[in-house]
Formats: structure tokens, C-alpha cells, sequence
């Protein structure tokens, strides 16, 4: 038995490293492309987010001379430079062909307001559809500046001179607050529903082609009539098949995983804050685990992939099929990446969805052991049966001799 | 020695009949006969023409014969070796080149059949022997180590056939080996086939090629819409039909009673 899975695994392996489209799925796309796609957008945000923080805002004021104090504010502050427009109806358009940055429009009334020390309303235009930028913050955290001045003096002139009264009198209850949860659960909670979904992808796309190569290619080549009459059982050279198919499948999700982990560990030291963090959060035996549960993602992946390809007629009918099956990966793997979904022991026996919610679990280093067994055994149970499935289908006439 | 015995081959059919296909002795209810109670021998040291137009059901015969089907009633055996008892026996025991055979392109000729030879397991040292033997005698050495998809038809032809008899196999069947090739390419198997026959082998040979037939078969079995129409030597074949070219005396055997 051993020798005749031995022979089939090899000659099948030997012809999947010979072929180009399946080094790309199985090499190239996991270990460059997407880390190489993650490092350009580290970059960009990283870039993005300087540029937003430094980069020197153009504004207006309408209405400066009623409110002397906030103009010589945003003249003092580094990073602004006025611009004169005419009329409040010029800002959208301004705005809008990056004349300015924002405006602010004070009306009349501030100038008596501000005397009789009451609350005065300054209307702040700007694009709020651009996300990335600073321009809100930098812009309010000027008016602030003004607006703390003004609350000491107006305090003061009410009897309240000591910083440490004022402090109390704003704030009289403060908040004082006790996160249970530690870092690493934090940012796991919050990116660690990624990684399942791209190892769960890659684990899928490492396989299909290979899959449909050596099943419904097989068929289309009119080489798999003359391989199914050696003297060699059917159960044989559908294992060797499968070997291959999970192998490519593993092979990939391992190659995105270290590739990611290689350059997560590179780049996370040049950046600070949450990534950085990410990165220190996961540590070997998390990896081990996550390479643990991506068996029998890999044996669930190459068991349904070999049967729908060996089932089509040519490989333009597998691809086909294999287009709805890649949605339904997806669909349970997405899953993990809800913030509403938690691991319990419903969804520890949703196939793939259970894979993904403990990748994330492990990454956020909560995971519960007890719940891990059960989502081993039951994907190990569910994997069997696909692979049982998978040689009895290699069997029939039907199948195999479809027209 | 090949020995079929009433055998019979049907498939369901997935869709309802046509009128034509009513009209028809293949179609039965919902089945479609494609290989109905068909018995012969091949001996050995003999090459046995099978005849038919398409659809007659030669390939699915040879099919059934080769263990790729298993048969819906009747039986055959190879030597006493029954194809539904015995399968992986039988398969050891033949060496099958169907029409549609393909190659793998990513292999070389060599590793091609080097693959079918480990299946069916011959040692490394023996396989060698065998495979540089083979290759001399099909005058393949030049082209050994190219890859498949880059070789003519004529070529690709040749490895199928040393695929198909790496493993000395006793009974050989070849369905339309010559398809395709140019006469330089199709006189070399012919030649090839014959010699088998000088070696001892049992040969079923599956052609649309008269001259062929003519040329190597010593006896032949005609199928028409699966059901057996003659079988025994040419000479009898000319004289049951009265013509005296083969070509005139398998058009009038497959235009007799049942035909459409």
C-alpha cells in the first residue's frame, strides 16, 4: 500500500513543482506577494498618518476681527497658513479644490457673547469624508487652546484661582479605569480575526489548483483511464492524490504564515504602537497551535477539492465549481473577523468557523485548552469523513467515467 | 488466453428516450445497452481484429475487458483469471492503449512510463533493462528524455505504447493505435504489433483500418450497436457475406438484420 501511494505522491508532486500556476499558489502568492501587499500599506498608513499629523494645513477665517484672540492662535500655531477667500460661500469650494484645509466662520455676535463671558459657537468647516486626516483634531485642538484660556480666566474672575479647584470643579468624578483584559488580548480581539481568514484562504487557494490538475485535468489529458487500470487499488491512488493536494494546501498556509510572521517581526520594529505590539503578542507556541489546527484545514480542503475535481469532465468545469466552494470557505472563515462572535461551544463545532474563532483566540492568547481538543477532534472527525467520501467517490463508474 | 463469456454492459440513461432512440434494439426502458451478451475468444500467439462502426461499443467492451468497468452481466477471464473475481490480477496481465490515451506533459517519455512501471511493481534495476529495451526496439532513445508536451504524435504514440507494455503483459489491447499518425509512424507500430504475435502474446486489435485488419488479424469479431455480428477467420468472413473485399463484407455484416 505504502509503496503505491509512495509512487503517486511523488510522480504527482514531481509534475505540481514543474507547473507554474501552481508555484504561484503555492509559493509565490503566500510568501511574497501578500506579505509584500502588507508592507507597501504599513508603509502608506505609516507615511499616511506623519504626513496628516506634520503636514501644514491651509485654512480661512471669516470674521477674524470678532474674535482677535482664536486668530492669533492658529497664527502662532506651527503647521497652519492662512488664506484669504471672500465670502462664507466660497469655503465648499475651496474646500473642495484643496484651496484650504478648512475654514472657520465667526460671526458678530461672539464679539458681545465673549464679553458677557458666555458660550460662543465658531463654525469649523472641513472634508469630513477624508478619513486618514488630522485636519479636525489639529484644527479643535487649537480652538482648545483659546477655550482652556478663557475657562482659568473666567473661573478665576468668579473666585476659583487655584488650578486645583478648577480641576475639581470640572471634573468632579473621574473615571478610573481597570482594563481586565491584557494588551496582547486587546489587539487580538481586534486584528486577530486576519490571520485565520488569510491562512484559511491561502490553505484553500495552495490546493485548488493542483486539485483540479490532478483530478479533472487528469480526466481532460485522458490520462486517468490508463492510470486507473494499474494493478494498484483505487483507495491508493486516491491517497497519493490527496497526499499531494494537502501538501500543496499546508504547504501554503505555512509558507504565508511564516512569511508574514518574517516580515510582522522585521517590520514591527520600525513602528511603534499597535503593530509593534501585534507582533510581540504572538509568540512560537501560538504559531505550533495555529500549524496544529491548519492539518486538518488542509485534509478538509484537499478532500472536498479532490472530489469536486475528479467529479468534473475538464478543468474549465472544476474551476467552475470551485468558484462557489472558495464562498463557502470564505463565509465561515469571515466569521472571526465579526466582533460579535465569540468561541463557544456552538461555533467550537462549525467546521472552519471553529478553525478560524481559535486561530484568533490563540492569537489573543485566551484560548481555552478544552475547547481547542474539541475543535481539533471535531475537525479531525470532519476531515475522515471527507476523506472517506473522497476515495468511495474515486470509485464509482459514474465519477469517473462522467460524460 | 482471452475468453469472453455473454458479457453485457449497460448504463442508465439520465434523460428520457428520444424516438430514435426507442426505435433502437441498444435501448431498453431507461437503459442503454452499450455492450449486449458478447462472447469470443482471443488465442494466444493470435491477433484478434475488433470490428464496428462507432458506436458499436468496442471501446466499452475493451473497457469492461481492462477492468475500468465493471460489467452488468456476463464475465471474461484472462488465463482463468476472471476480470470481476480478480481485477488487480487481470490488469497485471494486460496491457490496454484505448484511443483517447493521453500523456503526462509535465514528465518525460521516460519517467512516464518509468511511473507505470513502479505501479506496477517492477524493481528500479529490472524497469531500466525493460524501459531501455523498449525504447531501442520503438527507436525512442532520442527523444526519451523530452518532455512529453513537446513531442509529435507520431512520438507521443510510441510512449503510450511502451506505457501500455512495460510490464510484459500477456494480452495486449490496442484500440485505433494508428489514429492520427502519418504512414511512417503508423508502419512502425504495425510492425511492432505484428512482432508480439511472433513473441506469443494475445493481441486484440481495434481498428477502422481494413488494410490493417488485412494485413495483421487472424481472425476478427464484428460488434454492431453492442451486439455481437460475426466472429471467425477473414476468409470465413469474405465467404458468410459473399464479397471479396473485407471492407464491402463488414459493411454488409453491419447492415443485416437490426441495423438502422
Amino acid at each position: 500500500m505504502l509503496h503505491n501511494i509512495r509512487v503517486v505522491y511523488l510522480k504527482e508532486m514531481k509534475e505540481v513543482l514543474r507547473d507554474k500556476k501552481s508555484l504561484i499558489f503555492m509559493v509565490l502568492l503566500p510568501t511574497l506577494i501578500v506579505p509584500l501587499m502588507m508592507h507597501f500599506m504599513i508603509t502608506f498608513v505609516t507615511r499616511a498618518e506623519k504626513k496628516a499629523r506634520t503636514e501644514t494645513l491651509t485654512y480661512a477665517i471669516l470674521g477674524a476681527e470678532f474674535l482677535p484672540e482664536l486668530t492669533s492662535q492658529f497664527t502662532r500655531e506651527k503647521g497652519f497658513q492662512r488664506v484669504d477667500i471672500a465670502a462664507p460661500n466660497d469655503i465648499e469650494s475651496a474646500i473642495a479644490e484643496n484651496k484650504i484645509k478648512f475654514a472657520l466662520v465667526i460671526p458678530e455676535a461672539v464679539r458681545q457673547q465673549n464679553t458677557n463671558s458666555r458660550q460662543v459657537a465658531v463654525q469649523l468647516y472641513y472634508n469630513n469624508a477624508a478619513i486618514a486626516g488630522k485636519v479636525r483634531d489639529r484644527a479643535a485642538n487649537a480652538i482648545e487652546k483659546v477655550s482652556k484660556k478663557w475657562r482659568t480666566q473666567r473661573l478665576a474672575e468668579l473666585g476659583l484661582d487655584s488650578p486645583q479647584q478648577q480641576k475639581h470643579l470640572l471634573n468632579p468624578i473621574i473615571i478610573e479605569e481597570h482594563g481586565t483584559a491584557d494588551t496582547r488580548e486587546v489587539i487580538g480581539a481586534r486584528t486577530g480575526g486576519i490571520l485565520p481568514y488569510l491562512f484559511i484562504i491561502f490553505c484553500f487557494l495552495g490546493a485548488m489548483y493542483p486539485a483540479i490538475d490532478i483530478g479533472a485535468g487528469e480526466k481532460e489529458r485522458g490520462t486517468l483511464e490508463t492510470l486507473l487500470l494499474a494493478p494498484v487499488p483505487r483507495r491508493h491512488l486516491v491517497l497519493g492524490k490527496f497526499l499531494v493536494i494537502f501538501t500543496t494546501g499546508i504547504t501554503a498556509a505555512l509558507l504565508n504564515l511564516s512569511s508574514l510572521g518574517l516580515m510582522l517581526l522585521l517590520k514591527g520594529r520600525e513602528v511603534t504602537g499597535l503593530l509593534g505590539e501585534i507582533v510581540e503578542s504572538i509568540s512560537i507556541l501560538d504559531m505550533l497551535l495555529v500549524v496544529i489546527i491548519l492539518i486538518p484545514t488542509a485534509v478538509i480542503f484537499a478532500s472536498l477539492l479532490l472530489s469536486v475535481s475528479i467529479y468534473a469532465r475538464s478543468f474549465k468545469e472544476a474551476s467552475a465549481y470551485c468558484g462557489p466552494l472558495n464562498f463557502f470557505i470564505i463565509l465561515p472563515a469571515v466569521i472571526a473577523l465579526l466582533p460579535w462572535v465569540q468561541l463557544n461551544w456552538f461555533w467550537a463545532l462549525v467546521p472552519i468557523s471553529n478553525i478560524s474563532l481559535a486561530i484568533k483566540e490563540l492569537v489573543k492568547g485566551t484560548i481555552d485548552y478544552r475547547m481547542l481538543a474539541i475543535i481539533l477532534a471535531s475537525s479531525f472527525a470532519v476531515a475522515a469523513a471527507l476523506l472517506t467520501f473522497c476515495t468511495k467517490w474515486f470509485q464509482r463508474e459514474e465519477v469517473l467515467f462522467r460524460k | 488466453m482471452l475468453q469472453v463469456k455473454g458479457l453485457t454492459k449497460f448504463f442508465r440513461s439520465p434523460r428520457r428516450k428520444t424516438r430514435r432512440q426507442q426505435d433502437r434494439p441498444t435501448h431498453r426502458g431507461k437503459v442503454i445497452y452499450a455492450v449486449r451478451d458478447v462472447s469470443f475468444r482471443a488465442e494466444r500467439g493470435a491477433i484478434l481484429g475488433l470490428l464496428g462502426p462507432n458506436g458499436a461499443g468496442k471501446t466499452t467492451l475493451l473497457r469492461v475487458l481492462s477492468t475500468g468497468l465493471k460489467p452488468s452481466a456476463g464475465t471474461a477471464d484472462f488465463d482463468g483469471v476472471d476480470i470481476v473475481e480478480n481485477p488487480l490480477e487481470v490488469r497485471r496481465k494486460i496491457g490496454f492503449l484505448s484511443d483517447n490515451t493521453g500523456l503526462y506533459g509535465r514528465l518525460t517519455a521516460r519517467e512516464m512510463v518509468e511511473y507505470f512501471g513502479r505501479l506496477h511493481g517492477i524493481n528500479r534495476a529490472q524497469l531500466k533493462h525493460r524501459i531501455d529495451e523498449l525504447f531501442e526496439l520503438l527507436d525512442m532513445t532520442d527523444f526519451a528524455d523530452r518532455k512529453n508536451d513537446t513531442l509529435s504524435s507520431g512520438m507521443k504514440r510510441k510512449v503510450s505504447i511502451v506505457r501500455t507494455l512495460v510490464h510484459d503483459p500477456d494480452v495486449i489491447m490496442l484500440d485505433e493505435p494508428t489514429t492520427g499518425l502519418d504512414v511512417a509512424a503508423a508502419e512502425a507500430i504495425l510492425q511492432f504489433i505484428k512482432s508480439r504475435k511472433t513473441d506469443g502474446k494475445t493481441v486484440l486489435f481495434c481498428t477502422h483500418h481494413m488494410h490493417e485488419v488485412e494485413r495483421l488479424c487472424d481472425r476478427v469479431v464484428v460488434l454492431h450497436q453492442g451486439s455481437l455480428r460475426f466472429q471467425g477467420s477473414l476468409e470465413q468472413m469474405r465467404r458468410d457475406t459473399g464479397q471479396t473485399h473485407l471492407d464491402k463484407a463488414f459493411l454488409t455484416l453491419i447492415a443485416s438484420e437490426g441495423s438502422e
